[in-house]
């Protein structure tokens, strides 16, 4: 190599990395960012993306008090829990140049149909709550790596604890398993089985129903009450279960009626009505934001969401919220640096502690299934881990 | 399958499906009236139908502020509190399926137009009315407050008789015979039924055709309404695309039964109510509607008229 050639690399070089240095202090230099938080916010599943809303408005509203040097606004993406919806809302998402994560979607149908525009745009998503095991799977088709990430458990972790929880304490349970035939509902009962094997409880029967508004659930019901069943596990949504739940109590069922996270939001009991709701039992993979925030923390949380009482996922959600706010407190502004933090980083949860993800998008370590008890009055109360 | 829950649950399984067949019954008959005089399908029936389980729980919860926390009431309040949403519910559905007629009907039908015009106007209306109420209520469900106490009234061979299923029985039975009397006997039910053979003739009568196709909207309408305060009164929920799957069961029940025939409706919907119970039963859920459609098939394959189709010349309308 001779002196001249010497001197034009250097020049090239020194030219690079001050391109290189004006691009970075330009990218560091972005003083507002944009997540997007895709949920259902209209539709039967609504009240569980508006609980989850403002899970996100609350990690926001606290991240915003500390006066960043990056603010963050937040968009929202209504994919109403609905995969053919979701594929219509995200490429707009993807395209948008200013958002740099996604926080959901909260459904595993809806994630599953944003996967292709999002991996091909890069974009990390952080869903509080959608369970479907094959999600995190690498060899799956609906596998979301490398940019889907969940702070939930998924199925596989939760159908045990549901068969656990829903037959606690009944001696010789007779367990009546109905499905709603949607990828959440048959995905979440087929872990289901082979827990109720484990606590020793018999199967003595199953149905697949394809609930829409209207469902005459009698049929089921009669089946239920043939069966001699005296635990009934519904996998499926809110809205149908407390149809569902409402037709056993009509035909003079007593026994134990449980469901999962997808039935833990306030339309349960509001479909149900509060007397055919009372004791059942749900499990959902979060800890209720009320069991563990400080009375200033609910507070804070009132004012920024205007929710009185924080709903189903909403600690979740300000976990997955905090992971991208963590990642843009330490300068990350990019799709591509956002993808790296969330990837490698450790993140703050609000429950105490720290976590950070495996390559495939789950905790590491995994994350914990709450049981949960229906009140007289609709409410639902945590009562510890299933 | 499963034949074992027949033993034990025979009794309780017609019961259901005969109170979900009368259900269908009363919506079948606003397909069946407007087929009966105006040779088309009234597709915007189901939303006439999603329009009283509105106004069923405006009346149950708005005026009367009950909410799904609440209480059942007794007494002379239950009564004139659901006697008061029976009648909101009803005039709801029969002025909306005037207004249905005016806009989708009457103006094609005065022009000459053929029966395809119409048949897209009248789905036209039926997403304009679905559609406005999704955006009114955000596609949210509504549920209804138990006003009504489902207290059993007695048991029989192990069927329940709730007084919920009891009050639908026996109100859409004295509804349908009142109808189909009104239908064979008034003066307005024999120009509704001489409109329906010839309409030709009936104008050389001096029947007032626009008269009498609005007389036979505003009473498909009203059962149609009188349907959805019983499947509040049972079901407690609706939304804003309730009447689809229920339109369907019913335009299916009255064509199996016979479209244009008020005892074939009957019939057809009693059978398709009984049948979807059953086979849901025996089989499973996920077989109920491949059963149903399988059996419309063979049915029609047979008489394509449906069961009944003019055999009752002297009931259709």
């Amino acid at each position: 190599m001779n002196k001249n050639s010497t001197r034009v690399l250097g020049a090239a070089a020194a030219a690079f990395l001050a391109l290189g240095t004006l691009t970075a202090t330009h990218a560091q230099a972005a003083t507002t960012v944009t997540l997007a938080f895709q949920s259902p916010l209209t539709g039967d599943a609504a009240q569980a993306g508006q609980d989850e809303l403002a899970g996100a408005k609350y990690a926001l509203a606290v991240y915003n008090a500390s006066k960043p040097a990056v603010k963050v606004n937040l968009i929202q993406v209504d994919d109403q829990g609905s995969g053919s919806v979701a594929a219509t809302v995200a490429p707009g998402v993807a395209k948008n140049k200013a958002v740099i994560g996604v926080i959901g979607s909260a459904y595993s149908g809806a994630s599953a149909n944003s996967f292709p525009f999002y991996i091909a745009a890069g974009l990390t998503m952080v869903s509080p709550s959608a369970s479907r095991v094959t999600l995190t799977t690498p060899q799956a088709p609906d596998f979301g790596g490398p940019v889907f990430h969940r702070v939930v458990g998924n199925d596989s972790v939760q159908g045990p604890a549901l068969a656990r929880y829903a037959t606690k304490g009944v001696t010789a349970p007779a367990v009546y398993l109905v499905d709603d035939q949607s990828p959440y509902g048959a995905g979440l009962a087929q872990y289901t089985v082979p827990g109720l094997a484990k606590v020793g409880a018999k199967t003595v029967g199953t149905d697949h129903i394809l609930p829409t508004t209207g469902t005459d659930w009698s049929a089921t019901t009669a089946k239920v009450k043939a069966s001699g069943a005296n635990v009934v596990i519904y996998c499926g949504y809110d809205i149908d279960a407390g149809a569902f739940v409402k037709s056993l109590r009509d035909g003079g069922y007593t026994g134990i009626f449980a469901s999962g996270d997808g039935s833990a939001t306030s339309s349960f009991a509001k479909a149900a009505g509060n007397a055919a709701a009372k004791d059942a039992r749900l499990t959902e993979g979060d800890t209720p934001f009320d069991n563990v925030a400080t009375a200033a923390q609910k507070k804070a949380f009132t004012a920024a969401s205007g929710v009185k009482v924080a709903g189903g996922y909403a600690t979740n959600t300000i976990n997955a919220t905090n992971v991208f706010l963590t990642c843009i407190k330490q300068g990350k502004t990019t799709r591509a640096a956002i993808a790296t933090c969330v990837n490698t980083g450790k993140f703050p949860n609000f429950t105490g502690g720290t976590f950070s993800f495996e390559s495939w998008g789950d905790i590491k370590g995994g994350a914990p299934i709450g049981a949960f008890k229906l009140d007289a009055n609709g409410n639902i109360v945590y009562v510890g881990q299933a | 399958m499963n034949f074992s829950v027949l033993t034990s649950q025979f009794w309780s399984l017609c019961l259901s499906g005969i109170s979900l067949g009368l259900i269908y019954v009363l919506i079948s008959l606003g397909y069946t009236m407007v087929y009966g005089v105006l040779r088309l399908i009234n597709f915007a029936n189901s939303e006439i139908f999603m329009v009283g389980t509105f106004a069923t729980v405006w009346v149950e919860t708005g005026l009367t502020g009950h909410t799904s926390g609440s209480s059942p009431i007794h007494g002379f309040q239950l009564i004139y509190t659901l006697l008061f949403a029976l009648v909101v519910a009803m005039l709801s559905s029969g002025i909306t399926a005037l207004a249905v007629e005016f806009f989708a009907y009457r103006r094609l039908r005065a022009k000459g137009t053929n029966r395809l015009a119409s048949l897209i106007s009248a789905i036209g209306m039926s997403i304009v009315l679905s559609e406005s109420a999704r955006i009114l209520t955000h596609s949210r469900p509504q549920a209804n407050p138990r006003l009504l106490e489902k207290s059993s009234l007695g048991h029989f061979a192990g069927a329940n008789f709730r007084v919920d299923t009891v009050l639908v029985v026996v109100s859409a039975l004295l509804m349908f015979i009142a109808l189909d009397r009104f239908v064979n006997k008034s003066r307005l039910g024999k120009a509704i039924r001489a409109v329906s053979m010839s309409e030709e003739n009936a104008k050389l009568m001096g029947i007032n055709l626009n008269r009498v196709i609005s007389v036979t909207f505003l009473i498909g309408g009203l059962m149609t309404g009188a349907a959805s305060f019983f499947f509040m009164t049972v079901y407690e929920t609706t939304k804003f695309n309730v009447g689809f799957n229920l339109g369907l069961a019913a335009f299916t029940a009255a064509v199996l039964g016979g479209i244009g025939n008020l005892r074939g409706a009957f019939f057809g919907g009693i059978s398709l109510g009984l049948l979807e119970t059953m086979s849901a039963a025996v089989l499973g859920s996920q077989w109920k509607s491949v059963t149903v459609f399988v059996v419309l098939v063979l049915v029609l394959l047979v008489r394509p008229n449906g069961i009944f189709g003019e055999a009752i010349q002297q009931t259709r309308v």
